[in-house]
């Protein structure tokens, strides 16, 4: 009995019996995981798509080798364009890094400067990956060639577009930036979209590693 | 070393006790399962009469029993419960004890589980190993490769190189190997008294082993759904004696020949019929038209259609008259069927009926 | 009520001032437009029942085909889209939005928030659920509905074999895939991050953990399934191989991809009931859940456990004897945490003081049913066995066991118990009674017989059986058993419909419960609670009508609270997502540059909706 009476007691004391969620923006508010809310569901959804790009990178390796004539891997992969596109993924990581450390110091205009440029960054992947597919399908290879044409390019297209939703979450939120709707108190959600940036980067790592150099390798 | 002793231990539990010994053992269960045995049901699992369908027979009636038991100790712990601990006219409005558990309960309901589950699961996977051994190499192995097509079975005998549809003829007490495959969708072979079922998948080639040990007639009928007719895609399987007019080999001396010639009149019509109204597009009859190359919507084999017992995977009896009526319209017959309706004439339908008949 | 020292009933706080950004609609355009939990849940809830009665009446149709042999009834197409759907529709659209409905109703008031993490993607949900009901449904009217099972195995799915009832299928999930895992996400934070102070996770309700467990397999298990539809739709649309064995394909993908999801995806439709009973049935016995913690310890193992188990659907499609005997093993574990649940609750009863309300009659017959149920799926998970039930009518007996017996019973029960906190009213016990015995009598006699056709040879899926093959008597029990449970089921849809109106008011607190949701009136008002509970044990309302276990803290005159506003952003989002989805099906009517069209405009659509949705005040 006395035992519950000093724990209420300490749990007013600490004002959390307070937290009743007025007024305040419960978005960001530090929670019982001490993690905001917003970055919590980003969290999660990564996780969802972990297995999403598994799923997709596993039916790849499944056909690996399994494909009836059409061309292979080695004959159509042009590693060094895909190794400038990677660098250019990789550099917008450390741009989007960036931009979430200005934020986090409340220098918003430069956050949403590196914003911009990460967006820039993936931007120019897409075009790079716009212009392999094009390539590719001129050496022969589309999506009904063979197994090895159909999963390579649905697990690209995906992450390509991946990459592309992450542009425009990007350029939308130098937009709140800018206009001063995402102030520094709100940097949580620059953070955010640094999180699904630096994870759709990671899988790209993985699928250029496995995909690309492992073809090379082997 | 794992294997060998899950397989040593489920092997000796096998051995020492039969499905029907077990059987007895369960009288509880036979009154949960209310019929469940009832033994001349043509499709019995539970009357085997096959080494795969034992075996499977066997775990059934080991988790039968068990389930049994576990089921009662709910049942009767719940009704107890239930006459004990009812709030009764007159009772006041105390509280019952607020206990928030009991650490030794927890324990030995999750202890008494998992060793129970521990030796089962020892069993189970001995049985796995079991059904999935190869026959020995040294003894009579009759080869079938086995191809699901919508709605029938094409049964491709690998030595005598006989082709049969839905009707598959095997030997009491020889080993027999299947290598299913589909040519289109997924099917699965299902005898219920002789195996337990196995897919037939396009694009790959599973084996199912099984020693049939009684002799006769056995139904069963493809188990993957595979479109509008896969209610109405049977099998049959019969079982030789190794012996006699009726043995196995016998039987694969008759089918090695040729097809019979017509000898009545109608017959002759019939398979004038056969060869000119488009039927030979589909069907071969050796002697008389072969197709190389089976597809998709090719049908089975007519050399002998004569000595089958049903058509059509089973949908009619064999007779002239089922055979006619099948010819005109196919689709009327079963739903969907993929062989065309060629729109033959009473006359023409009888003919090519009194001839397919004739070729047994 | 003798020994109470506070009455629930009774508790008075001055009303707090409610701020929102804009003033909120009334009538149907608040429905539209609401953010409200309670007001997304309840539309859940009754989608869901609607459609309990849609899948019903798909089943009572087929059971008529099904009642004596060689019936013309209905034709084999006919039969399988109607088994489809049935499925599909029971599975998608009645147990899962009625759990929903649960989920969304109860969660905030559980732990004690005033509302879910994330209220306009709550709403969000919701739309896009029902877009993709309305897609798998109008396959009835354009070409016909998907007729491959509801595991749709690849070959008879694709362009090949498959109808255009399938494209309607792979992109009404992939919509309530998308639906699904928003709330997911949505629920995890609401769960983890919102609890009332002092409400650790361990004094987290059952009924909680059950729905935080969920959300988890949820989030992980549709991923793979959504995949495997897309790379199906891909295969429709675009002549991708995936599945395509000419080309090397391997209709094996599909099975994994699927079952990767869909044994989960049976934990996600009876976790919820089994929490749902572990509310109950304390509550009717008057003492607390017998052992707390091992009930919900035991939710999340199984949770863990039946993401390593899925192959065990495939024992004859030949693996492979490691294969099998590895899935064998993996999944007989599950038995013992699903056996730790069992017997704590059996531990709830004894020694109690029950009363038999027909909450409690669900929540009990919920024991004995599942356990048949579950006892027939450990038959399943012994390979050598499996090879004679796979596919056969004692799967159709395992899984109406654990689905009709076990998750359906369960929401009743939840029916039943949180009616009056929903309504604030009491459904009618009578007739609940009526409802209960007659479902009870009538899913036995459908299901029961089932376990013997299966032993006897009958496969699954068939639309018609011959005389001699002997499965008369059963199939006629089935038949009339679906007539006896359409009488209950009639029943209750009436009980629902007069006890809104005309129910006996229920109070804050009718049955003398336990945990937050009856601190609030009923129904609860927008802000949920005007005091704010401190929470000292797992039944604080308990123990604060008992043992003053609980502090409450009412708030200050004239204090305010932050309640998100309407918003029309998440249904017109939710639009332009089920756009594409069109443009998708037009593409099967009319090939050629629709899909593109269609779908260019739709992502315009779907950003220029999501700029507004983010520039909106809350
Ligand atoms: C709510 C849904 C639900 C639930 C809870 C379960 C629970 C279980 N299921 Fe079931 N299952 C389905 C829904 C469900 N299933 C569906 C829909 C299908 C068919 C899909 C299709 O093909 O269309 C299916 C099919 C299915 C198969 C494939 C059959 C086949 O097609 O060949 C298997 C095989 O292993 C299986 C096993 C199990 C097991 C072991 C459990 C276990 O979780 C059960 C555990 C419970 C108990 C065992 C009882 C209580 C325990 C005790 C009292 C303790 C003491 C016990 C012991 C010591 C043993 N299920
Ligand atoms: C949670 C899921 C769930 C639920 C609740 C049910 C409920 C029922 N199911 Fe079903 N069922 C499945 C999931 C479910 N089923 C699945 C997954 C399959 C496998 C499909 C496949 O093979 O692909 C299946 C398959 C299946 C089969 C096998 C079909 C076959 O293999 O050929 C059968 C056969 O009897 C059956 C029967 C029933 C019956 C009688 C009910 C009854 O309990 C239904 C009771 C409800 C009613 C009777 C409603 C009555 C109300 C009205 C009639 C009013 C109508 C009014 C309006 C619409 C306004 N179901
Ligand atoms: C388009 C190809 C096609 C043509 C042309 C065709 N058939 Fe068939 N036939 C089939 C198929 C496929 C089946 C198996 C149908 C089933 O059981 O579902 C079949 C089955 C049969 C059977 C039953 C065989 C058995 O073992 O059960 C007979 C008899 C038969 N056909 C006779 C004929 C005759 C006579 C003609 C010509 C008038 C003909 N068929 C033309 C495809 C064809
Ligand atoms: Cu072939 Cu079902
Ligand atoms: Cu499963």
């Amino acid at each position: 009995m006395s035992a519950h009476a000093a724990e209420a007691a300490d749990l007013i004391d600490h004002g959390h019996a307070g937290d009743d969620g007025h007024g305040h923006d419960e978005l960001v508010e530090n929670n019982y995981m001490k993690v905001p809310n917003v970055k919590l569901a980003i969290w999660t959804f990564l996780g969802s798509e972990c297995m999403f790009f598994g799923s997709l990178i596993a039916t790849y390796f499944f056909y690996l080798d399994k494909s009836i004539g059409g061309l292979l891997p080695k004959e159509v992969f042009s590693i060094g364009i895909t190794s400038i596109s990677t660098f250019i993924l990789l550099t917008s990581s450390f741009t989007m890094a960036m931009a979430v450390d200005t934020a986090k110091s409340g220098l918003m205009s430069k956050s949403r400067n590196w914003l911009l440029i990460t967006a820039l960054c993936g931007a120019t992947f897409v075009g790079f990956q716009v212009y392999e597919f094009w390539h590719f399908v001129h050496l022969g290879l589309t999506l009904q060639t063979s197994l090895f044409g159909s999963t390579f390019y649905v697990m690209t297209g995906f992450h390509g577009a991946h990459v592309s939703v992450g542009v425009i979450w990007l350029l939308m939120v130098a937009k709140l930036v800018h206009s001063g709707k995402i102030p520094a108190e709100r940097a949580v959600f620059v953070e955010s979209a640094g999180l699904y940036w630096h994870f759709v980067d990671i899988v790209w790592i993985v699928i250029f590693t496995f995909v690309y150099l492992l073809e090379f390798a082997k | 070393m794992f294997r060998k002793t899950t397989k040593q231990l489920s092997d000796w539990l096998i051995a020492a006790t039969s499905s029907r010994s077990f059987a007895l053992l369960a009288p509880i269960a036979v009154a949960l399962l209310l019929g469940a045995c009832s033994s001349n049901h043509p499709r019995d699992t539970l009357n085997p009469a096959g080494d795969g369908a034992q075996i499977s027979a066997w775990f059934f009636w080991l988790y039968m029993i068990l389930d049994t038991v576990i089921f009662a100790i709910v049942v009767g712990a719940l009704t107890i419960a239930l006459l004990k601990f009812s709030k009764k006219k007159g009772d006041d409005d105390s509280l019952p004890p607020q206990n928030h558990g009991n650490m030794k309960l927890e324990v030995i309901w999750t202890v008494i589980p998992t060793l129970i589950l521990v030796v089962l699961g020892v069993i189970t996977i001995g049985g796995v190993f079991k059904l999935a051994e190869k026959p020995a190499e040294e003894q009579k192995v009759i080869e079938v490769d086995v191809t699901g097509k919508q709605w029938w079975w094409e049964f491709d005998y690998r030595d005598s190189k006989i082709s049969t549809a839905n009707e598959l003829h095997v030997e009491e007490g020889t080993q027999v190997a299947l290598h299913l495959t589909s040519a289109d969708v997924i099917h699965a072979f299902w005898v219920p008294r002789v195996s337990g079922k196995r897919d037939a998948t396009p694009g790959r080639s599973y084996p199912l082993y099984f020693k049939p040990f009684e002799k006769g007639e056995f139904v069963g009928q493809c188990a993957e759904l595979c479109g509008a007719s896969h209610a109405r895609m049977g099998i049959k399987m019969i079982v030789h004696p190794v012996k006699g007019a009726d043995s196995y080999d016998n039987w694969v001396k008759g089918q090695l020949a040729q097809a019979a010639a017509p000898t009545t009149a109608l017959q002759k019509a019939g398979k004038k019929v056969f060869e000119t109204k488009g039927c030979a597009s589909c069907h071969t009859i050796r002697g008389v038209k072969e197709l190389s190359q089976r597809s998709r919507t090719t049908g089975p084999d007519l050399t002998h259609v004569g000595s089958r017992t049903t058509i059509a995977a089973l949908a009619l009896t064999n007779n002239e008259e089922n055979l006619a009526k099948w010819v005109k319209n196919p689709q009327s017959v079963k739903e969907a069927a993929l062989m065309t309706n060629l729109n033959l004439s009473d006359a023409d339908a009888k003919a090519v009926a009194a001839y397919l008949f004739s070729l047994k | 009520m003798s020994a109470k020292l506070h009455d629930i009933e009774a508790l008075q706080a001055p009303e707090p001032h409610m701020h929102y950004e804009r003033p909120g609609k009334t009538g149907l355009m608040d429905w539209l437009t609401t953010v409200d939990h309670k007001k997304v849940g309840v539309v859940y809830w009754a989608a869901g029942a609607f459609f309990l009665l849609v899948g019903g009446l798909e089943a009572l149709l087929f059971r008529i085909q099904l009642a004596v042999p060689d019936n013309d009834f209905m034709g084999g197409e006919t039969f399988n889209g109607l088994v489809t759907m049935h499925a599909t529709t029971m599975v998608f659209l009645a147990i899962m939005p009625m759990t929903a409905g649960f989920a969304n109703f109860l969660v905030p008031l559980l732990i004690g928030a005033r509302d879910v993490a994330f209220p306009r993607l709550n709403a969000w949900s919701l739309w896009t659920f029902l877009g993709g009901a309305l897609v798998i449904n109008a396959s009835f009217l354009f070409g016909g509905p998907p007729a491959a099972g509801w595991t749709g195995y690849a070959p008879l799915t694709g362009p090949e074999f498959g109808g255009t009832g399938i494209d309607f299928w792979w992109s009404g999930l992939a919509l309530l895939s998308a639906s699904s895992m928003a709330a997911s996400i949505n629920f995890i934070v609401t769960i983890l991050n919102m609890r009332a102070p002092g409400m650790t996770l361990l004094r987290v309700p059952v009924l909680g953990w059950m729905m935080l467990v969920i959300q988890f397999l949820l989030a992980l298990s549709f991923p793979p399934v959504t995949v495997g539809l897309i790379l199906l739709g891909f295969d429709r649309m675009f002549g991708t191989t995936f599945y395509n064995v000419s080309m090397g394909g391997d209709p094996q993908l599909w099975q994994h991809l699927f079952w990767l999801f869909g044994h989960p995806e049976v934990y996600v439709l009876i976790l919820p009931a089994m929490g749902i009973v572990s509310e109950i049935l304390p509550v009717f016995a008057r003492r607390p859940l017998f052992g707390q913690t091992a009930v919900i310890f035991s939710g999340i193992f199984i949770g863990f456990v039946g993401f390593g188990v899925w192959a065990h659907h495939m024992f004859t499609a030949g693996m492979g004897p490691v294969a099998d005997a590895a899935f064998a093993a993996t999944t007989a574990i599950i038995a013992i945490p699903t056996g730790v649940k069992i017997f704590n609750w059996l531990g709830t009863l004894w020694g109690g003081k029950m009363t038999y309300p027909t909450p409690m009659l669900f929540a009990i017959a919920f024991i004995p049913i599942f356990t048949l149920g579950g006892l027939s799926g450990l038959m399943h998970a012994a390979a050598p066995l499996d090879l004679q039930q796979h596919d056969s009518y004692f799967v159709v007996a395992h899984f109406h066991y654990v689905l009709v017996g076990g998750a359906l019973l369960g929401l009743f029960a939840g029916t039943y118990f949180y009616f009056p906190k929903v309504t604030g009213r009491m459904m009618s016990d009578g007739l609940g009674k009526a409802h209960f015995w007659l479902f009870l009598i009538g899913m036995n006699i459908t299901f029961f017989p089932q376990h013997m056709l299966g032993n006897e040879g009958m496969p699954r899926r068939i639309y018609t059986y011959p005389a001699d093959a002997q499965w008369d008597l059963y199939n006629m029990l089935g038949t009339i058993g679906v007539i006896i449970m359409t009488v209950a089921m009639l029943i209750f849809v009436y009980n629902v419909i007069v006890s809104v109106k005309k129910g006996a008011i229920a109070g804050r607190d009718p049955w003398d419960a336990a945990t937050l949701e009856w601190l609030t009136e009923s129904p609860p008002k927008v802000q949920n609670f005007d005091f704010t509970p401190i929470v000292l044990s797992e039944r604080p309302v308990w123990d604060h009508k008992y043992t003053e276990g609980m502090e409450i803290i009412a708030p200050e005159k004239g204090e305010s609270f932050h309640m998100p506003s309407y918003s029309w952003k998440p249904m017109i989002s939710s639009g332009f997502v089920l756009m594409l989805i069109i443009g998708i099906l037009l593409n099967t009517f009319m090939p050629g540059n629709w899909l593109w069209i269609v779908a260019a405009l739709a992502a315009v659509g779907v950003v220029g909706s999501v700029w507004a949705w983010v520039s909106e005040p809350v």
